[in-house]
């Protein structure tokens, strides 16, 4: 065989392998994305349960809960992009977090069985749903550096292959964990 | 539970009687020892210098045989000692425990925890098995080992695991296998090149890279799921398992199968054993009865198995 065909094949075989290494991140992405997308569903489904056991008492957090709901309602919305989901479960993190605050100001919904049994249930939500985001930011760092690192960065412009956002933590979300009340 | 250093009170003060009798045993015994080794290694000295030949099929023979003659004679002396050292220190520890010499955690535990590859034969010793805390935990020593066949047919066994086996349940639900091993690529070829090597290990599920760097550089995680893996291994566990390999000085293996903790940490060599050349009051000898007892026992609390998760109570 003559030197210039074996440099073909080498440099052909490089090429398909960097095409599927880029392919492959990317499927890696989308897939550990539909993990996120059920644990936050899981989250969301529990959102009606709450608001109706606590809006009797909450009195004074009626816009809280009035956003809380309409969150919920937009995140149902057929076909809305992965950033938006991902925005979408930054504020509900949040307005969920201040919710927990302000149940600690009603002692009898705080001795309600109803809203502790929620409690513990967003709890262990909160868990599943921090593990498939720490797994989505990797995977999403994975295949960002892929498209940004030489050689492959090449081959991902050909493929128009874009950068994707990873979910950052909320600031209210690290202030918000109270050991005790997760193991009561 | 109490701590590291009570402990060690309760070895020098409570244990002091039985020690100082097993001290008066360990120094006949010792005496004993060395004239029957002199004696023996004279025998097998003429024996050699008679046949003049196959000098390295007795040599092998002149260990094996020494070996066993030396478990016969120390057989004794090593019940006494589990019996009123071991014994009373797991008792002061915790006394709902329950303690066997003779036993070890099962071969299907072992087996099941997939750290090692399937080791044809399991020994082991000095089984502890009990609840702590609401948690149900077994512990032992365990020398698993493999078989190989040499081209020439000889067979020799060579060491899988040689350490402390613990096992504990597990305070969350989850239904894959997740996998911490120590990290050896990683340090010695680096991040770039160690990443790929443990993404190519074959025996082995999908590499799940942690998010945290010193965890990372420590430890590989192989998973089956990398969400359940995160969902294991959150930000706290990672932080414990870091200071629990630190304060162990022990390659640390870990694994997460059927709703239990895999807990393999290698010493290489027999534990709670008592020693015959040394001083049973030796702080150094003391030291590692105790510390290895706490260690394996206090896993429970160092991490947090106790708190479970809301849905397993």
């Amino acid at each position: 065989m003559s030197t210039p065909l074996i440099i073909l094949i080498v440099v052909a075989i490089i090429l398909v392998l960097m095409y599927n290494s880029l392919v492959a991140k990317k499927n890696q992405v989308e897939n550990i994305f539909a993990s996120v997308d059920t644990v936050l569903k899981k989250r969301y489904d529990l959102i009606p349960n709450l608001v109706a056991s606590v809006s009797k008492y909450m009195e004074h957090e009626k816009s809280l809960l009035e956003e809380v709901t309409k969150l919920r309602a937009e995140a149902n919305k057929p076909n809305i992009s992965d950033e938006h989901k991902i925005n979408l479960d930054a504020k509900m993190s949040s307005a969920l977090g201040s919710i927990m605050i302000a149940v600690e100001n009603y002692p009898d919904l705080k001795a309600n069985e109803n809203v502790m049994h929620l409690q513990h249930s967003l709890n262990e939500v909160e868990e599943q749903i921090s593990a498939a985001r720490r797994s989505y930011n990797q995977a999403v760092t994975d295949y960002n550096n892929a498209i940004e690192m030489i050689p492959t960065n090449i081959m991902a412009n050909f493929m128009s292959y874009r950068r994707k956002q990873v979910f950052e933590i909320v600031e209210s979300e690290r202030k918000n964990v109270n050991v005790k009340e997760l193991f009561n | 539970m109490k701590n590291v250093s009570e402990l060690t009170d309760f070895y020098y003060k409570s244990l002091y009687p039985a020690l100082q009798k097993l001290e008066a045993d360990r120094k006949g015994l010792r005496k004993k020892i060395v004239i029957v080794a002199a004696i023996y290694t004279f025998l097998v000295a003429l024996i050699t210098y008679n046949i003049n030949t196959a000098y390295d099929f007795i040599f092998v023979a002149y260990i094996a045989l020494g070996t066993i003659i030396y478990k016969f004679m120390i057989h004794d002396y090593t019940h006494e000692f589990k019996m009123n050292v071991i014994k009373p220190l797991i008792k002061a520890i915790d006394s709902s425990l329950l303690y066997s010499s003779k036993t070890h955690v099962s071969d299907y535990i072992f087996n099941r925890s997939d750290l090692f590859s399937t080791p044809d034969r399991i020994n082991g010793n000095d089984y502890v098995k009990g609840n702590i805390d609401g948690i149900n935990i077994q512990f032992s020593d365990i020398h698993a080992e493999k078989r190989t066949k040499s081209s020439k047919g000889r067979s020799s066994w060579h060491t899988l695991f040689q350490g402390l086996f613990i096992v504990a349940e597990f305070h969350k639900n989850f239904e894959g296998q997740t996998v911490v091993l120590p990290d050896s690529a990683q340090n010695t070829f680096g991040n770039l090149i160690g990443n790929w090597l443990q993404s190519k290990n074959m025996a082995r599920d999908e590499l799940v890279k942690m998010d945290d760097p010193e965890f990372e550089k420590e430890f590989v995680v192989y998973s089956t799921n990398q969400v359940e893996a995160r969902y294991i291994l959150s930000h706290s566990l990672m932080k414990k398992l870091l200071i629990f390999k630190k304060k162990s000085n022990h390659p640390l293996h870990v694994s997460f199968i059927g709703d239990h903790i895999h807990m393999a940490l290698e010493y290489d060599k027999d534990l709670f054993e008592p020693s015959v050349f040394k001083s049973l009051l030796d702080y150094k000898v003391a030291m590692e009865y105790v510390q290895t007892l706490h260690l394996a026992i206090g896993i429970v609390q160092e991490l947090k198995l106790n708190q479970k998760l809301w849905s397993k109570k």
